[in-house]
C-alpha cells in the first residue's frame, strides 16, 4: 500500500503531499491510494478544511448539487461535505456533521479533483490506462464500464498500471498527446477482487459502508514520468445486437467518443472547453487512434478481452519490440 | 418545454412494450429497431443520467445516499427541453419518499404526470421468473415482499442504482394513492385486447394527440410475434438471456397464467394480492367458479 508522506504544516497540523496528474498537491487530510510526493517546492494545488459558501449567487450554471461562476465551483455531496474550488489552485471542504474523513477523501481524489482540473483548463478524460511498450493505452467508459477492472487485470499480465478513473492528457512540443501517470491505486469491488483472485492484494475500503476496496497492483505501476499516449478505447458492454470485438470508428464519431467520455462530460461546455476535445481527438487519431471494445461484461470473458487487445496491439504495431 | 412523464410500472407488466408503441408512433415505412429506442438515458433508475447531473460517481454513494440526491436529479431532468413535446421515462420503483421524506421522484415538479401500467400478478409471476432466472416459487415469493428490491447488491456495483418496489399490491397502491401527479391507469389486459383505444387514450392523457393512422401502424408494427421475431434474429439490448431464459419478449399473452401456475401457485398470488387484484378488475380464480385442473 502507498504511505503518504506525513509532515508537520505551520499551523501544527499534518499535511501529507502527493502527486496526481503531474501536479504537485498538499493536503490537510489522509487520500489513500496516491503516490506520495516528497519535493519541499510550493504545492500547485492545496486541499484544506476550510470556509466553504452555503450558496453560489448568480451562479453561470448549476446542477442539482452544484454551481458555478468563473474559478469558482461549489460542490455539494449530500452527508459527506461541501467542496469549494477556486482558480484550479484550491480545494477548501466543509464536512457534514456524519462523515468520516476516509470518505471526503474518497470524493476528494474524484469528482472534486476532476473539476479541479477542469478549472485549470485540462483535458481530462474518464478512463483507467496501463502502460505498453512504453506508451498510455488508455480505456474510457462511464462509471460501471469495467474501467479499473480492465486495467488491474492486464497488470496482473505485466502491464504497469498508468492511471485509474480519470487521466490527464497534455502535449509534447510537437503536439503529440502525453499521458502524466500518477499512480493511483485501483478501486475495485469485492465481487471483482474475488474474480481476479486479488484478495491477498486487496487495501483498505474506499469509504467504510462500501464493499469497494483499494488494490496493490499485481505490477509495480508505470514511473511519474509522461508516457506518449497510445491507443485509447471506448469500453462498451456485448449485449443483443452488440457483438465483442473492437473496431475504428470515423473519425466525427471518435471525437464524439472522446467528447462523451470526458471526465464530468457535463461540465465541458459550460466551461468553454469543447474546442480542446476535438482538437484532442484529432492528436488521439494521429497517435495511437480511438478504438471501440465491445466485450462481455463477465468475468469468464477477460482472458479472451486481452487476448484480443493483445492481438490488436501486434495488429497496430504497439507492440513491435515487446517481449 | 418537455414534458416529463413517468412510465411507471411493476417488471413484467409492459412497460417496454409500451415504450415501443410510443417509439413507432414516428416510424413510417418499418418498425423501429428494439434495439434503438435507448432504453439506459430513459430510465428512472438509470446511473448514467444520474451521473450526468450531479457530477458525482454513483458507485461511491451508498443506496440510501443516492436517493436522498435523486428527487433533485429529475427536478434538473424536468426543466430541459429537449426539443420534443413530451418524454416518456420508465420507472420501477414504488412512488416512496426519500429518508429526508421528500418523494424519490421529484413529486410534482419531477414530472408532470405518469401512466401507471399494471398486469395481472399470475401473468407477472412467471415472466418475472423467466427474467430473473428463478423459479416461479421464488418470482412469487418476490412479489409479495416488502422489501423487494432490484439493483440492490452490495458486493459489486449494479447496472442501475437501486430500486425499491415493495410488493406487487404495495407498488400499485403507492402510485395510485400518491396525491402529487395525476395518474393514469393502463391495464396490459386492455392494451392487449383493445391496444389502438387504450394506446390513445393513454397519450393524450400524457398530452400528446395520437392520429388513428399512425397510432393503427404503431400498434402494427409493436406487435408481439413482430417484436419477438426481431429478438430471435438479433437478440435485444436490455437484458442477457441464460439459462432457460432465452427470449425478453417471451410470450407477451393474458391468462397464459392458467397453463403455466399450478392451483396451489395461483392460490398464493391471490391471497397475498386479492384486495389490489380485485381493485384492478382481476377476478379470483375462486370468484369465477373455475374448475382447473393441476
Amino acid at each position: 500500500m502507498t504511505i503518504p508522506a506525513g509532515r508537520q504544516g505551520t499551523a501544527g497540523l499534518q499535511l501529507y503531499r502527493y502527486r496526481i496528474a503531474g501536479l504537485t498537491v498538499s493536503s490537510d487530510v489522509e487520500i489513500p491510494g496516491l503516490h506520495a510526493d516528497a519535493g519541499d517546492a510550493a504545492a500547485d494545488v492545496t486541499i484544506a478544511l476550510g470556509p466553504v459558501p452555503e450558496r453560489l449567487d448568480d451562479p453561470a450554471a448549476a446542477g442539482p448539487n452544484w454551481a458555478m461562476a468563473p474559478g469558482a465551483f461549489l460542490l455539494q455531496v449530500p452527508g459527506i461535505a461541501r467542496f469549494w474550488l477556486t482558480g484550479g489552485a484550491a480545494i477548501a471542504y466543509q464536512p457534514e456533521l456524519e462523515a468520516a474523513s476516509g470518505d471526503i477523501a474518497a470524493f476528494l481524489t474524484g469528482t472534486t479533483f476532476g473539476i479541479l482540473l477542469h478549472q485549470r483548463g485540462l483535458v481530462v478524460l474518464h478512463a483507467s490506462g496501463v502502460a505498453v511498450n512504453g506508451q498510455a493505452v488508455l480505456f474510457m467508459g462511464p462509471s460501471g464500464a469495467g474501467k479499473s477492472t480492465l486495467a488491474t487485470a492486464l497488470a496482473q499480465r505485466g502491464y504497469p498500471l498508468v492511471t485509474d478513473d480519470f487521466c490527464v492528457l497534455g502535449a509534447d512540443g510537437a503536439g503529440r498527446p502525453l499521458v502524466h501517470p500518477d499512480g493511483r491505486l485501483p478501486k475495485l469491488w469485492a465481487q471483482a477482487i474475488r474474480h481476479l483472485d486479488l484478495a491477498d492484494r486487496q487495501g483498505p475500503a474506499v469509504r467504510g459502508r462500501l464493499s469497494k476496496f483499494y488494490v496493490e497492483p499485481p505490477q509495480a505501476a508505470a514511473s511519474p514520468a509522461p508516457l506518449p499516449c497510445g491507443p485509447v478505447y471506448a469500453l462498451q458492454e456485448a449485449r443483443g445486437p452488440i457483438r465483442p470485438g473492437i473496431e475504428r470508428p470515423n473519425i466525427v464519431d471518435a471525437a464524439l467518443l472522446l467528447r462523451k467520455n470526458a471526465y464530468r462530460a457535463r461540465l465541458i461546455k459550460q466551461m468553454g472547453q469543447e474546442e480542446l476535445y476535438f482538437r484532442l481527438a484529432a492528436a488521439v487519431g494521429n497517435a495511437g487512434g480511438v478504438f471501440q471494445l465491445t466485450r462481455e461484461l463477465d468475468f469468464a470473458a477477460m482472458p479472451q478481452t486481452i487476448d484480443a487487445l493483445e492481438r490488436h496491439w501486434v495488429g497496430i504495431g504497439e507492440l513491435v519490440g515487446a517481449a | 418545454m418537455t414534458r416529463l412523464i413517468w412510465l411507471a410500472s411493476y417488471p413484467k407488466s409492459g412497460n417496454t412494450w409500451f415504450r415501443l408503441l410510443a417509439a413507432n408512433l414516428s416510424a413510417e415505412d418499418e418498425p423501429v429497431d428494439i434495439n434503438k429506442i435507448g432504453e439506459r438515458g430513459g430510465i428512472a433508475s438509470a446511473r448514467d443520467e444520474f451521473e450526468f447531473h450531479t457530477l458525482l460517481d454513483s458507485g461511491l454513494l451508498t443506496h440510501d445516499e443516492a436517493d436522498s440526491l435523486r428527487p433533485r436529479v429529475y427536478q434538473t431532468m424536468a426543466l430541459e427541453d429537449d426539443g420534443e413535446d413530451l418524454r416518456l421515462v420508465k420507472a420501477h420503483d414504488a412512488y416512496l419518499t426519500s429518508a429526508s421524506g421528500e418523494p424519490l421522484l421529484g413529486g410534482a415538479l419531477g414530472a408532470d404526470r405518469a401512466i401507471l401500467i399494471v398486469r395481472d400478478p399470475r401473468d407477472v409471476a412467471p415472466s418475472l421468473a423467466n427474467h430473473r432466472k428463478i423459479g416461479l416459487d421464488a418470482a412469487i415469493a418476490l412479489m409479495a415482499d416488502p422489501g423487494a428490491c432490484f439493483a440492490a447488491s452490495p458486493r459489486a456495483q449494479t447496472p442501475q442504482l437501486r430500486q425499491r418496489l415493495l410488493d406487487w399490491s404495495g407498488h400499485a397502491a403507492s402510485w395510485l394513492g400518491q396525491t402529487d401527479l395525476p395518474v393514469h391507469l393502463v391495464r396490459y389486459e386492455d392494451l392487449q385486447a383493445a391496444p389502438l383505444a387504450t394506446f390513445t387514450a393513454a397519450m393524450a392523457f400524457a398530452g400528446r394527440q395520437v392520429l388513428a393512422a399512425d397510432a393503427e401502424r404503431a400498434v402494427a408494427f409493436a406487435r408481439f410475434d413482430r417484436l419477438q421475431a426481431q429478438e430471435r434474429e438479433q437478440g435485444f439490448i436490455e437484458w442477457r438471456p441464460g439459462g432457460a431464459s432465452t427470449l425478453f419478449f417471451r410470450r407477451g399473452q393474458t391468462e397464459a397464467w392458467r397453463s403455466e401456475l399450478t392451483a396451489e401457485q395461483v392460490q398464493r398470488i391471490e391471497s397475498a394480492h386479492g384486495p389490489m387484484m380485485r381493485r384492478l378488475g382481476y377476478a379470483l380464480s375462486r370468484e369465477e367458479g373455475v374448475q382447473r385442473a393441476v
